[in-house]
């Protein structure tokens, strides 16, 4: 609103909603921005899924390329990072549905819910790292 | 506004076409449709990908080549770039204004449209041949 405020100079100014910068953070707060944040990683992360089937389709020798990326350190934490956000967007898309569908939006459920994607979201991630690391 | 003397368009003129553009409603509809569906998609990409995690690129291409698995990726890839091309487009709506606004919605739109492109031409790939 800078460009207004410039033109209009001696013009009293105008009243301004309350906004993020005002309002005390909260925990629904805080896993909103946290669902947005997730899902544009993963609209990143979608590249990783596009070059591993790529070179599935493509000879072994590309699909070596891919393989040993994979399998390094800076491989495995994307990998890790991706599962991550799949598993926090998948439980925040769950609790979304449930609110737009009009239950859970009262005092403590709603925070409790909040919570729940985060801790849920975390927890899912473990869960399944540690199945593939288990099942060799 | 009204009492901008400077301004000669009327108050009508003024505000039409800065608001809804009446999509909205097919739009929300995608987004939950898309996402509901994700759901089970996705526990099933996840348990896919369990599957796939310890076996070689012959292993791979046996495994995405049977019809199920197959057409259950196609189905978590198409609906998941939908769900990803909406997404982004409330992100850029959000933040971005003006013509930069356009050309984000355009990218937006030809990166979705050549990553599903990419991803179903692969599998098929992988499928026939």
């Amino acid at each position: 609103m800078a460009s207004t405020d410039a033109a209009a100079g001696k013009r009293r100014p105008r009243p301004l909603s309350p906004h993020l910068g005002i309002y005390k953070l909260t925990m629904t707060m805080a896993m909103s921005i946290a669902h947005r944040i997730s899902g544009a990683a993963l609209y990143v992360g979608v590249l990783l899924l596009a070059w591993f089937l790529i070179a599935a389709s493509a000879d072994a020798a590309t699909f070596a390329v891919f393989s040993e990326f994979i399998g390094s350190l800076i491989g495995r934490l994307v990998l890790f990072g991706f599962s991550w956000a799949l598993f926090h967007h998948l439980i925040g898309g769950i609790r979304h549905i449930v609110w737009d569908a009009g239950y859970g939006l009262d005092a403590p459920l709603r925070d409790q819910m909040a919570w729940a994607t985060l801790i849920g979201g975390f927890a899912l991630t473990i869960v399944v790292w540690a199945t593939g690391y288990a099942v060799r | 506004m009204t009492d901008n003397p400077d301004n000669l368009r009327t108050a009508l003129g003024r505000v039409r076409f800065l608001g809804s553009a009446r999509m909205g409603t097919s739009d929300a509809w995608l987004i939950h449709v898309t996402s509901l569906a994700l759901v089970p998609l996705t526990v099933g990409f996840v348990w896919l990908m369990l599957d796939l995690l310890h076996t070689d690129y012959n292993g791979v291409r046996a495994e995405l080549g049977r019809p199920v698995p197959a057409i259950l990726l196609l189905a978590f890839i198409l609906s998941g770039i939908v769900h990803m091309e909406f997404g982004m487009r409330s992100i850029i709506v959000d933040y971005i204004s003006g013509h930069s606004r356009t050309w984000a919605l355009a990218a937006n739109t030809c990166f979705a449209a050549l990553l599903a492109l990419a991803c179903v031409y692969a599998t098929l790939r992988i499928g026939f041949t």
